[in-house]
C-alpha cells in the first residue's frame, strides 16, 4: 500500500460518506419536484420564447431572423 | 474570512431589468473569458501547425528529420497535449464560466484571481509542451507533460474549479438548468481525474500493466466527463436560446445526464481489448460502451425534437450551425464508439488509423465545433460589438466542416483497410498494411491544411472583434444592454 | 429548490464506482505481482542498467505512437499466427517496465518480441540510423540524432555502424552510437517474452 493509494482511498471514503449523508437529507427534503417549467428558465421578458437570438452580421440574415420572430 | 465570503456573494442585482443584469454579468466576465478564449485560439493555431506537420511526416518520413525536437514521436504528443489542455480545456473553461455565470445570474467577483489562474494554466501548458519537445515526454497518452509541469496545471485548475463551484453556491434562487448540472459535474470531475491519474502514474507510479488501466480510465473519462459535459451544457443552452424555444423534454435531460455519469466512466478499458487484463474488466467496459446508447440517443432525441420545424434557422445563425453540427456529430461519434467496443469489430479497428479518425471526430467534430458555436454567441456579448464579417464566418464554417469531414473519412477508410491487412494471417509482410493506408494518410495531411486555414480565419475574426472593427448594430441583432436605462431593445 | 447536495452526491457516488472497478481493484489485484521462477532464473528476467536507461530514450522519443507492445490471445486475434510472439502477453510480463509501453497504434510492428525477430544489435543500429536502409518502404523517421559522425582514428571503431545510401558519412568518417542509442538498443534487445508463465500457456500450433 503506497502513500498515494492510502491518500486516494481516504479521500474516496470522506467524499462518498458526506455525499451519502447529503443524499439522505435531499430525499427527506423533497427535492425532485416541479420539472415542468424548468426549461423555460433561460427565457425572460427581454429575451422571450419565440424570439430568435443570433444571426450572421449581414442584412439577409437579419431580415430572415426578423421574419422568423413574427411567426407565431 | 467572513469578509472574504461576503465579498464573494454578489447579493441581489441593482437593476431588476433582466437585460441590464445580463449586461452587468457579461461585463464582469469580460477579462477572464476573453483571456481563456485568446489563449485557446493561440494554442489552436500552434496545435494545428504541429498536427499538420506530424501528418505530413507520416507521408514523407524524411521531412525535417535531423532535429531531435522535431521527430514525429515528439511532435505528435506535443500536438495532442496542446489541443487537449491548451485549446480545448481553455475554451471549455471560458465557455463554462460564462454559462455558469449567466445561468446562476451572478456577476464574477475577484476576477483578477481568475485571470491569474488562466495565466498559471497557460504557463503549465507552455512548460509542458517545451518539456515534450525537449525529450521529457512521459509517453503516457494524454498525460505526456513531464512531472514538473502537471502541478502547475493542477494549481491553475484548482483556482478555476473553485470559481465554478462558488458561482453555483451564490446563484439566484430558482430552478437549476440542465447545463448547470453538467458544468458543475465537469468542474468537480476533472480535478479528481487529473489528481488520480497523476498520482498513480507519475508521482507514485504503479506497477506494470495497471498503468494501462489507469491511463485509459483517465483518457476516456477526460473525454466523457470533462469535455462532453461542457459541450452538452453549451448545446443545451445555445440551441433553445437561438431558436427561441425551450428544450423539448426536460425529463429526457435528467435521464441523459445520470446515464452518462454512470456508464461513461466504465468505458476506459475498451482501449485495451485483448490486452493483459482480467476478462471481467474488459467485459464491463464493453457492456458500458454499448449502454452509452441510452444517454446518447436521449440527447439526440431531445435536440432533434427541439430543432424540429426550425432547421431553416441554420441558414442565418452561425452559433446554431456550429452547435448543431457539433451535436449531431456527438450522436454519430458516440454510436461509432459503442460499435468499436464490440470485440469482433474491435479486432479490425484496434491499432489502426480508424481510432485516430474516431478521436478527431469526437474532439473536433463534436467538441471544437460546439465551442466555435458558443464563442460566436458569447464574444459579441462580452465586447458589445457585432462580428465584423459574415463572409469570414462562412469561410470558417466551410473550411472547418470540409476539413474534418475529409480527415475523418480518409482515416476511417484507410484505417479499415489497414486493419484488414494487419489481421490477415496470410499476409506475412507488415509493410502491406503501411502501403495500403499510405494514400489515405496523405489525404488526411492535406485536410490538416484546410483546418489550419479555418483556424487562421477565425483567429483574424477574433482579433478584429477585439479591435472593434465591427459596426455596432441596433435591432434584432443587438447583443448588449442599451446605453441609457430608458432604452429598450427594438424587438 | 436546492439541488446542490443531491447533484454533488450523485456525481461522487457514480464516479467512485468506476474508480473502484478500474483503478483500485486492478491496483490491489495486479499492482504487486511477483516474478515467477524458471530453470534460467526469475521470469520475467531483470533488466540491465543500460536497458532501464533505454526505456527513458524510448519514452522521450515517442516510440509508442507507432509501436505497440502486447500480443493478444489466439482466441481473439491473429497476433500469434502472424508471429508477434509464441504466446499472449499477460500482466506479469510488464512488471519490470515503468511505465509500460503497451501502445495503441501499429503504424509500425508490435515490439513485444522484437529481440526474438532481430537479435543482433547491428541491425538495430542501422535501422535506427536510417530505417529504409534495412526495411525498404518504411515510414519510420530517422533517429540520426542518436548517433555521432566522427573522423576515423586510425582503425575504424568497433561500434561503427555500416551506413549506405544518402546519409552515409563522407570517406574518412564513421557513424558511432551515442550512449542514448546504446541504451535504446539494449532496451529493444530485452524485449522478448519467450519464457513460460503458468497463466499464459502457448496455444497449440495451427494445423496447415
Amino acid at each position: 500500500m503506497t502513500a498515494g493509494l492510502v491518500l486516494l482511498l481516504l479521500g474516496l471514503l470522506l467524499l462518498s460518506g458526506s455525499a451519502f449523508a447529503a443524499f439522505c437529507w435531499a430525499v427527506g427534503d423533497g427535492q425532485l419536484e416541479h420539472l415542468e417549467r424548468a426549461p423555460e428558465v433561460i427565457f425572460d421578458a427581454a429575451e422571450p420564447i419565440g424570439e430568435p437570438g443570433d444571426c450572421f452580421p449581414d442584412a439577409r440574415s437579419r431580415a430572415a431572423m426578423a421574419k422568423a420572430a413574427e411567426r407565431p | 474570512m467572513s469578509d472574504l465570503l461576503r465579498s464573494l456573494d454578489p447579493g441581489t442585482p441593482s437593476d431588476p431589468r433582466s437585460y441590464v443584469e445580463r449586461a452587468e454579468i457579461d461585463a464582469s466576465l469580460r477579462g477572464p473569458v476573453l483571456l481563456f478564449f485568446c489563449s485557446g485560439i493561440a494554442w489552436l493555431l500552434l496545435g494545428s501547425l504541429l498536427g499538420t506537420l506530424a501528418a505530413f511526416k507520416m507521408s514523407f518520413p524524411h521531412l525535417l528529420d535531423s532535429a531531435d525536437w522535431l521527430t514525429f514521436g515528439r511532435v505528435r504528443p506535443a500536438h495532442l497535449n496542446i489541443m487537449i489542455y491548451g485549446w480545448a480545456s481553455s475554451v471549455g473553461i471560458g465557455v463554462g464560466i460564462w454559462l455558469m455565470a449567466r445561468l446562476c445570474r451572478v456577476a464574477l467577483r475577484h476576477r483578477g484571481l481568475l485571470m491569474g489562474a488562466g495565466v498559471v494554466w497557460n504557463l503549465g501548458v507552455l512548460i509542458g509542451t517545451v518539456g515534450i519537445l525537449a525529450g521529457q515526454s512521459r509517453s503516457i497518452e494524454w498525460l505526456e507533460f513531464p512531472g514538473w509541469a502537471t502541478p502547475v496545471l493542477f494549481l491553475g485548475y484548482a483556482l478555476i474549479g473553485v470559481w465554478g463551484v462558488i458561482m453555483f453556491r451564490f446563484r439566484r434562487p430558482g430552478h437549476v438548468y440542465v447545463s448547470q448540472w453538467y458544468l458543475l459535474a465537469a468542474f468537480l470531475w476533472f480535478p479528481w481525474l487529473y489528481a488520480t491519474a497523476n498520482t498513480l502514474l507519475i508521482w507514485q507510479p504503479v506497477q506494470g500493466s495497471v498503468v494501462g488501466a489507469v491511463n485509459w480510465w483517465y483518457g476516456h473519462n477526460v473525454l466523457g466527463l470533462w469535455f462532453t459535459p461542457i459541450g452538452l451544457a453549451s448545446a443545451y443552452y445555445m440551441i433553445p436560446k437561438v431558436i427561441g424555444r425551450p428544450i423539448h423534454s426536460y425529463y429526457l435531460s435528467i435521464l441523459g445526464f445520470w446515464s452518462l455519469a454512470f456508464f461513461y466512466s466504465w468505458n476506459g478499458m475498451h482501449h485495451l481489448i485483448g490486452g493483459p487484463f482480467p476478462a471481467w474488466m474488459i467485459s464491463a467496459s464493453v457492456v458500458a460502451s454499448i449502454m452509452m446508447f441510452i444517454p446518447v440517443l436521449t440527447v439526440a432525441i431531445n435536440h432533434h425534437s427541439t430543432m424540429r420545424g426550425h432547421f431553416h434557422y441554420l441558414k442565418w445563425s452561425p452559433t446554431l450551425r456550429f452547435t448543431v453540427v457539433g451535436a449531431m456529430t456527438y450522436t454519430l461519434v458516440s454510436l461509432q464508439g459503442s460499435l468499436m467496443a464490440i470485440p469482433s469489430l474491435n479486432n479490425l479497428t484496434h491499432f489502426t488509423d480508424y481510432t485516430i479518425g474516431h478521436a478527431h471526430l469526437g474532439l473536433y467534430g463534436f467538441f471544437t465545433m460546439t465551442m466555435f458555436g458558443a464563442m460566436y454567441y458569447i464574444v459579441p456579448r462580452l465586447v458589445g460589438w457585432e462580428w465584423p464579417s459574415a463572409t469570414m464566418i462562412r469561410w470558417h464554417f466551410w473550411l472547418a466542416t470540409s476539413g474534418i469531414a475529409i480527415m475523418v473519412a480518409s482515416l476511417t477508410l484507410g484505417g479499415f483497410l489497414q486493419g484488414l491487412e494487419l489481421n490477415d494471417p496470410e499476409v506475412l509482410d507488415f509493410l502491406s498494411s503501411v502501403r495500403v493506408v499510405a494514400p489515405f494518410r496523405f489525404i488526411r495531411a492535406c485536410s490538416g491544411i484546410l483546418l489550419s486555414a479555418a483556424h487562421l480565419v477565425f483567429a483574424v475574426l477574433f482579433i478584429r472583434m477585439l479591435l472593434r472593427h465591427g459596426v455596432r448594430q441596433v435591432g434584432p441583432a443587438l447583443f448588449s444592454a442599451p446605453e441609457k436605462p430608458g432604452d429598450l431593445p427594438a424587438v | 429548490m436546492n439541488r446542490l447536495p443531491l447533484l454533488f452526491v450523485g456525481i461522487l457516488l457514480v464516479f467512485s464506482t468506476s474508480w473502484i472497478g478500474l483503478v483500485a481493484y486492478p491496483y490491489l489485484n495486479l499492482g504487486h505481482l511477483a516474478p515467477g521462477t524458471s530453470s534460467d532464473g526469475l521470469v520475467p528476467p531483470p533488466m540491465t542498467a543500460s536497458a532501464i536507461a533505454g526505456e527513458h530514450v524510448y519514452a522521450a522519443n515517442g516510440c509508442i505512437y507507432c509501436h505497440s507492445q502486447q500480443v493478444r490471445p489466439a482466441w481473439l486475434s491473429t497476433d500469434i499466427q502472424k508471429g508477434l510472439g509464441p504466446r499472449q502477453t499477460v500482466a506479469r510480463d510488464y512488471i519490470r517496465q515503468s511505465p509500460t509501453f503497451l501502445g495503441t497504434m501499429r503504424s509500425g510492428p508490435d515490439l513485444s518480441n522484437i529481440a526474438l525477430r532481430q537479435p543482433l544489435p547491428g541491425w538495430h543500429y542501422q535501422h535506427l540510423y536510417e530505417p529504409d536502409m534495412v526495411t525498404a518502404g518504411s515510414i519510420m523517421p530517422s533517429f540520426r540524432f542518436l548517433f555521432r559522425v566522427q573522423p576515423v582514428q586510425g582503425q575504424p571503431s568497433l561500434e561503427a555502424v555500416t551506413v549506405r545510401g544518402p546519409h552515409a558519412p563522407p570517406s574518412g568518417y564513421e557513424v558511432v552510437p551515442t550512449q542514448d542509442a546504446r541504451d535504446l538498443v539494449a532496451y529493444l534487445l530485452s524485449l522478448k517474452h519467450d519464457y513460460p508463465l503458468p497463466e499464459a500457456p502457448e496455444p497449440p500450433k495451427a494445423k496447415k
